[in-house]
């Protein structure tokens, strides 16, 4: 697997976006696949930067692990917060947002795209890591 | 890529053209620009996508924000989003709340 580190930052987002957005094309995604994985990965780090470090007042990296392999391209996200299930979890509205009751669904709408938007989606808690893994099939043309 | 957000109010009408990328990062200017947009109270929004290449969860929150902010009247266009970013708006419903349109006006 290949591994590239990012600071635990929003700045990290559009690198770590465009650096998966490589490895797929290199892997071979169509647009569509590519854009849904990219959606994802988007949305797990935001949540693990945001939530996992930034809120918690802690500062680490994100290993992104990526492999491709049969088909598929796998996409695993390591980091050292607190552990975080995403799929279990529905997540809060950014606190400047003041939305009503009625918003809740709103508020899963990130993780709705996340596990829609790949072949699968799954999250692991190993040797005190989060592990966020993302797999998407490559279609043949 | 860099995000950038430009807006102006006329006759009610506030339009906004968003360029770039629309993570959670740059969604916090979306907000303040719809916040801005929303003190003289339009009944229409236009939101200029045509140069959005990427639209994350952050950007739908503002969109629904906006309604909530300038209230159920408020009519939104979304002018030549690319098809990811339809798709997104269709796979999350949204785009029962929003008129997807070629140009505006029409």
């Amino acid at each position: 697997m290949e591994l590239k580190t990012f600071p635990a930052t929003v700045d990290s987002l559009d690198p770590l976006r465009q650096y998966v957005k490589d490895v797929s094309q290199q892997a071979g995604l169509d647009k569509k696949a590519t854009y849904n994985l990219i959606l994802a990965v988007d949305e797990i780090a935001t949540n693990i930067i945001l939530y996992g470090y930034e809120k918690a007042g802690l500062e680490g990296f994100i290993d992104v692990l990526t492999e491709v392999s049969d088909n598929r391209l796998k996409v695993v996200f390591e980091d050292d917060a607190a552990p975080f299930d995403p799929t279990t979890r529905e997540l809060p509205d950014e606190e400047d947002f003041d939305l009503p009751l009625e918003e809740r669904p709103i508020g899963g709408l990130g993780i709705y795209l996340t596990i829609n938007g790949v072949s699968e989606f799954s999250y692991e808690y190993i040797n005190n890591r989060n592990r966020n893994i993302f797999e998407v099939d490559i279609k043949s043309p | 890529m860099d995000f950038t957000i430009n807006s102006e109010v006329v006759d009610k009408v506030a339009k906004i053209t968003l360029s770039g990328e629309l993570d959670s990062l740059s969604a916090r200017v979306f907000q303040k620009e719809i916040e801005k947009v929303a003190l003289q109270s339009p009944t229409e929004l236009v939101l200029d996508m045509e140069h959005l290449a990427f639209m994350s969860s952050a950007g739908l929150r503002v969109l629904i924000f906006s309604k909530q902010k300038m209230g159920v009247g408020l009519t939104i266009y979304v002018v030549k989003p690319q098809e990811a970013i339809v798709d997104t708006l269709e796979k999350t419903g949204l785009q029962h709340s929003v008129n997807i349109v070629d140009q505006y006006p029409a």
